[in-house]
């Protein structure tokens, strides 16, 4: 009496559907807006640090799981979304094999050595950054002033500091700048990280999809508010004040897609917050005091090394009672 | 209404349009009764092979109290006993009978139409005799968890009672504990009058002072025939319909804030004592009719079935034959699923009998089945966010996969409900379930010094 084959499995025998490569390429779609901006200041720049990051990142995960005879993984979108999120952060005047280098060391030591997915400690993206920021500050420093339009493609790019330079010589030549500009994106920066309407938008999107919680971006934007605005009043001819802070710079890209990042943040909502808090106050802190103009991604570096720690904050267990009277 | 409680979950979708009628099931040509009817203890069959039996005689019973009695659910005969599986997968000693489709019952004392005055002693009698089994996990005999606070001490010794807690409130819970379960639901809607009899009863035996009603706020149907029993002593008690508000702890946690000391406490620790509907109306029937447990009431969805059914079974109907009598055919079937969608048992083979503790039939088609190919957890925090138990899942289960049972038990591996809300939300796909129950059997293995 043989019966088909039945399926056996443990419980649940339902799935809500969420999958890794479905987060990636929720997040991919959030960064496309601000990616759009990017392309249309920047042109060419913008277009080469897209196409050659994402290639690269995702050849060199391919590359290092061959390598390490493992399963490879990248059809779960997320080496592509590193290299997206890295094509954002970098000048969109860093060569071609700059924005190559910085994908692979990304891939290879900020995410593949340590296991893979979830594995790593730090932000692969962050750590692409911060190697080429300190290996190549020449190169990094290659910011475009924006061009609107067929502009950025047709005319050679003009190389402008970006706000958060010229603020540590000239407080006051920021002032006259009007702050929907600095919105809107109409400033030298990263590819992805000047348009703050369109980051606001993508991360709008993550909460109301429920990629991300709100807890860590809103940690991060408060955090740096309050330091700014405290900063400010105390002196205001020194520390400009939260308008600009957060309108210039990585802080909200970071807040957004950078410390919602999944598996170098902490699980739990107080953890989050936290996590948030303190990469809005070092930045800051970064900012005013600090060797670099943004210090937003070493910031996030910093609390990634933390996370362990934030991960001990955890919300009272259901049923743990002593001893009932 | 007041503020209640919150607690972690997750709404989860369901078939729509239900109020399901109660069906009841033809007589099955052959039942197979386990001896292992709950978790805790196997009965000793009575009869043996060539024995003629009626319906509602014993055929399985023990001296402990905590066990409850085994009748047969047909009239027929002893065909063989011997091991059958179950439905957590194990073979269990098992007495089937060959029905001789005339359902002839034993000889039951008349119906006692006042056994709303029943004195606890002899309430408590009727229900032992009867061996109901509640819906629960773990599921335990409905006598035990309403033995009565006023039964002297020795009576309790030598039945082998723990020291009881005095219970003040008894929470009835209709609240069903899987979606796409609606048996608590179905039951309320159908037979509201006999339940509130039967809550008296039980309301007498443990002495509570108050009743609370629990149905899911949704549940509007249910809410509005209740709505007029609301009175004296009776509370109506909306529950969220965030999965999983049905089950014990979570239930109690809504309706009094207080917790089940977990792992081994019950509600009644706290003071209060949670039953739900469908034993509730099995105890009118014990207590009425003198009528042992024979039957059950199941969700079956899934398949073919475009909406849910709800059936009256008789306990021992092999799966092949609920599925034959509601005409589908077994080898469309991918999956047959003892229980609801989230926490019921996967089986292998279609001979596996309806149980005391069975509430729902899920089945899924060869399409319906979700596969996967579990992946690394890389801590994205889904899991944390749905526990209602605030555990740390991620860690939970990467402790239980690499061994770490010790610092799984420090993170309260043993306060698991398992609900399987940590599985449904996983990105990762990952058996969090399985992870979670074997690193509770590791622990329970190196406490007995295996």
């Amino acid at each position: 009496m043989t019966s088909r084959r039945l399926h056996v499995s443990m419980s649940p025998h339902v799935h809500g559907g969420v999958t890794v490569s479905r987060l990636m390429s929720q997040t991919m779609l959030a960064l496309a807006p601000a990616a759009v901006v990017g392309i249309y200041y920047f042109g060419w720049g913008a277009v080469k640090n897209l196409v050659v990051a994402v290639l690269v990142a995702v050849a060199a995960e391919a590359a290092m799981q061959r390598i390490m005879k493992r399963r490879i993984s990248v059809c779960d979108g997320h080496a592509a979304l590193i290299g997206l999120l890295l094509a954002l952060m970098f000048p969109p005047g860093l060569p071609w094999w700059g924005v190559a280098l910085g994908a692979v060391v990304a891939i290879v030591l900020g995410k593949q050595i340590y296991g893979g997915l979830g594995n790593n400690p730090f932000n692969p993206a962050a750590v692409g950054w911060i190697v080429m920021s300190v290996a190549y500050p020449n190169y990094m420093a290659l910011y475009y002033a924006p061009q609107a339009g067929g502009a950025s493609f047709l005319q050679s790019p003009i190389i402008e500091q970006i706000p958060l330079t010229v603020v540590r010589g000239d407080l006051s030549e920021l002032l006259s700048y009007p702050w929907w500009k600095l919105f809107i994106g109409y400033q030298a920066g990263g590819v992805g990280e000047v348009c703050i309407a369109a980051l606001l938008l993508g991360g709008i999107y993550l909460i109301a999809k429920g990629v991300i919680s709100w807890h860590a971006p809103v940690g991060a934007i408060l955090s740096a508010t309050v330091f700014t605005l405290l900063c400010n009043s105390i002196n205001p001819e020194v520390f400009a004040g939260p308008s600009f802070h957060l309108l210039t710079g990585g802080l909200v890209f970071s807040a957004f897609f950078l410390v919602t990042d999944k598996g170098t943040t902490p699980v739990t909502r107080q953890g989050k917050l936290l996590a948030g808090v303190m990469v809005g106050a070092l930045t800051i802190l970064i900012r005013y005091w600090g060797g670099y103009p943004d210090g937003v991604f070493f910031a996030v570096l910093l609390t990634n090394a933390i996370t362990p720690l934030l991960d001990r904050i955890r919300p009272a267990v259901y049923g743990r009672v002593k001893k009932v009277a | 209404m007041k503020k209640r409680p919150s607690f972690q979950g997750l709404h989860l979708p369901e078939a729509p349009g239900l109020d399901p009628k109660i069906e009841t099931a033809p007589l099955p040509k052959k039942v197979v009764l386990l001896m292992e009817q709950h978790p805790g203890g196997i009965c000793e069959p009575v009869v043996s092979k060539g024995d003629q039996v009626k319906t509602g005689q014993v055929v399985g019973k023990s001296d402990r109290f905590d066990l409850a009695d085994l009748h047969a659910t047909v009239s027929g005969t002893v065909s063989d006993v011997t091991l059958q599986p179950d439905p957590r997968g194990n073979k269990v000693p098992a007495v089937i009978i060959e029905s001789d489709d005339r359902d002839e019952w034993v000889e039951l004392p008349e119906p006692d139409e006042h056994f709303a005055q029943l004195k606890a002693e002899e309430a408590l009698n009727r229900l032992r005799h009867a061996g109901i089994v509640e819906i629960g996990n773990p599921a335990v005999p409905l006598h035990v968890k309403v033995v009565p606070p006023e039964l002297p001490d020795t009576y309790l010794f030598l039945v082998g009672i723990p020291v009881l807690k005095k219970v003040h409130t008894l929470i009835i819970n209709a609240v069903d504990s899987e979606p796409n379960v609606f048996i608590r639901r179905g039951l309320l809607r159908h037979h509201p009058d006999d339940l509130i009899k039967g809550i008296r009863v039980l309301r007498t035996m443990v002495g509570a002072e108050k009743v609370v009603l629990a149905v899911s706020e949704t549940d509007q149907l249910s809410i509005d025939r209740l709505g007029p029993y609301a009175k004296a002593g009776f509370e109506l008690f909306g529950a969220s319909d965030k999965y999983p508000s049905g089950l014990e702890p979570i239930l109690v946690k809504q309706v009094s804030g207080k917790e089940i000391p977990l792992p081994d406490g019950t509600s009644r620790d706290t003071g209060y004592l949670v039953q739900d509907v469908v034993t509730v109306m099995n105890a009118v029937e014990a207590l009425r009719d003198h009528k042992p447990q024979v039957d059950k009431l199941i969700t079956v969805f899934g398949s073919s079935l475009s909406r849910p059914k709800n059936l009256r079974v008789r306990i021992g109907t092999p799966v092949r034959d609920v599925l034959g009598s509601l005409s589908i055919k077994p080898d469309t079937l991918g999956k047959v699923i003892f229980g609801g969608p989230l926490l019921g048992y996967a089986q292998y083979t279609l001979d596996v009998p309806i149980t005391k503790e069975t509430y729902a039939l899920t089945l899924q088609n060869e399409k319906g089945v979700h596969e996967f190919s579990p992946n690394a957890c890389f801590n994205c925090g889904a899991c944390v966010d749905v526990c209602p138990i605030n555990l740390l899942p991620n860690e939970l289960s990467r402790f239980c996969e690499f061994g770490r049972f010790e610092q799984a038990e420090n993170g309260f591996l043993l306060h698991c409900i398992e609900c399987g809300l940590c599985g449904y939300v996983c990105p990762a796909a990952r058996p969090m379930v399985h992870f979670m129950r074997y690193g509770k059997s590791e622990i329970a293995a190196r406490k007995v010094g295996v």
